[in-house]
């Protein structure tokens, strides 16, 4: 497909948006920790890191949560504009939502509202509360989430048999085996040890735990399924031209993004071992003139092994059927060859709902911006590979970004 | 809300042992899951043809905790995607090759579609395949 799709920015110009600071509170169970007390706690963090108080802020984009409706109302309807003291002056106040390709979109939001003139400085806040939710709601909730009800609900479809299907096909395919697919929740297990924020911070994991966990959804172990996890984390957006006048020196900036909706339900994917990576990165490295060896590092939506090992081989970051070895050879891990998921991922610093995709995309941020700890900063970390997915994986949606000097 | 005609049509089919896949009068393209417009010409007139049934299962997996609510007492339970001969696909119950086992199943085995009876089409209305003989 010859696809002519740019951006209309100029790097660098007045109107070129970009990442000018983050923030994030650790992610696990924390049944005391309200949800707009961690909303606010992570927005005044984020508005620290970019050197702004809450009256810098025009434009507020939330990250829903899906562990209740009465939270998701609050969201919409401004609650964040009031606590932040900030109504009166504040533009703008939505939602954007597409499950846990969300902080994608968002961002294609927010970059299209800068650079077109719409906002100036764009704060984005995400929270979730699953990890003191009750379990079985949210079982039945996520069983309707991504599903055709009148169709396919009969079956008793849920989240975990979805990651199991796309799991067994990727074996399938690729001639993967357990001990492989189990690696990978080993490299993110390793990331997380480095990770304060992290669900996992202080447990190790090993190849054979995992192969010795119960069975919940032939053929994933439940150390292979994600951990609901209570988080929240949040970014600042805004124009080169904003961060120069500010005496900010440096930023991250979009050098492009890439994406495909293969499908609504997974019984539609034409291909589980596929899924819409390979016309996303095409689309992805059309727009910026990247390739998929230009990255220093890659944050891609994790919430099973095969979720990440199908997207490395669509990107063709790894060779097509060599994901899963890929990282049983380390190559993910802390000084390998492309460090993966440096926070933990969904499947160890937690997963945090839509939250999970804003997350890796925080780490992304932050690892371009030279702001992790040092134990897990990656050296000369310039250019990032983003990825997401929303839903039962209807999309593969992908950002390139890139630290850049902005000559202030 | 009342069962829209597409959905009380196809489940109908079950109770009757048949597998409907939705046929486009206009086009005569066949559509699953079935849809209010013809996705290749959209067209509304839309009618039904019977399945021959056979397909191969592009995917499965069997639950073994963590139902919805409902669903507990169906554990363990699988589930795959099959992709009919006619070139539509869709979701459906595998049934069990020996009590609790599906241990005989793989990707990409031929599968056939199972009349469900009508009181668990009733109860579970989705359709049921097996592995087809080799």
């Amino acid at each position: 497909m010859a696809e002519n799709w740019q951006l209309h920015v100029t790097p660098n110009a007045d109107n070129d948006p970009v990442f000018v600071g983050i923030g994030e509170i650790p992610t696990g169970k924390f049944p005391d920790r309200g949800f707009i007390e961690a909303l606010t706690r992570v927005a005044i963090l984020a508005l620290n890191d970019a050197g702004m108080v809450p009256r810098d802020i025009d434009t507020i984009l939330l990250i829903p949560n899906l562990h209740g409706a009465a939270d998701q109302a609050d969201l919409v309807f401004s609650r964040m504009v009031e606590e932040l003291g900030i109504h009166g002056s504040a533009k703008s106040s939505y939602m954007v939502h597409s499950g846990g390709s969300t902080s994608d979109n968002a961002v294609r939001a927010a970059h299209g509202l800068i650079a077109t003139g719409h906002a100036q400085n764009v704060l984005v806040l995400q929270c979730e509360r699953w990890g003191s939710a009750d379990l079985n709601e949210m079982i039945t909730m996520l069983s309707k989430n991504g599903i055709p009800g009148e169709w396919e609900l009969p079956t008793g479809i849920q989240f975990n048999a979805i990651g199991a299907m796309i799991t067994r096909r990727y074996m399938h395919a690729s001639g993967s085996t357990p001990a492989e697919m189990a690696s990978v929740c080993v490299t993110l297990r390793n990331w997380a040890n480095l990770n304060e924020n992290a669900m996992f911070y202080t447990k190790p994991l090993a190849v054979e735990q995992i192969l010795a966990s119960r069975m919940v959804a032939d053929p994933l172990h439940s150390y292979e399924c994600p951990p609901m996890a209570d988080g929240a984390c949040a970014f600042v957006m805004t124009s080169a031209g904003n961060a120069r006048r500010r005496g900010i020196s440096h930023g991250v900036r979009v050098a492009g993004s890439g994406g495909c909706v293969s499908h609504y339900c997974l019984s539609q994917e034409a291909d589980q071992a596929v899924l819409g990576w390979p016309l996303a990165a095409e689309r992805a490295w059309n727009q910026s003139g990247w390739g998929p060896h230009d990255a220093h590092i890659a944050e891609i939506y994790d919430s099973y092994a095969a979720v990440t090992t199908i997207a490395l081989e669509g990107i063709g970051i790894a060779e097509k059927g060599e994901g899963a070895r890929w990282f049983a050879a380390g190559n993910g891990d802390p000084g390998g060859k492309l460090p993966m998921n440096t926070n933990g991922g969904l499947l160890s610093a937690g997963h945090t709902g839509v939250g999970g995709g804003t997350a890796l995309l925080v780490e992304g941020i932050r690892q371009l911006l030279h702001r992790a700890p040092s134990k897990r900063q990656v050296e000369d970390c310039e250019r990032a590979i983003i990825g997401g997915s929303g839903g039962s994986y209807m999309d593969a949606q992908i950002l390139l970004l890139e630290r850049t000097k902005l000559g202030a | 809300m009342k069962t829209p005609r597409i959905v009380s049509e196809f489940r109908a089919g079950l109770g009757q042992g048949e597998l409907l896949i939705q046929n486009c009068n206009s086009c005569g393209k066949p559509n699953m899951w079935p849809r209010y417009a013809c996705p290749h010409c959209q067209s509304d007139d839309l009618g039904w043809a019977k399945s021959s049934g056979k397909g191969t299962l592009h995917s499965f997996c069997v639950l073994r905790q963590g139902a919805p609510e409902g669903f507990d007492g169906d554990l363990p339970y699988a589930i795959g995607v099959v992709k009919l001969d006619e070139g539509v696909q869709l979701l459906a119950r595998l049934e069990a090759s020996a009590p609790d086992d599906w241990s005989a199943y793989s990707c990409d085995d031929r599968v056939e579609f199972v009349a469900p009876g009508a009181a668990e089409a009733q109860r579970r209305p989705c359709a049921i395949f097996r592995r087809a003989a080799d």
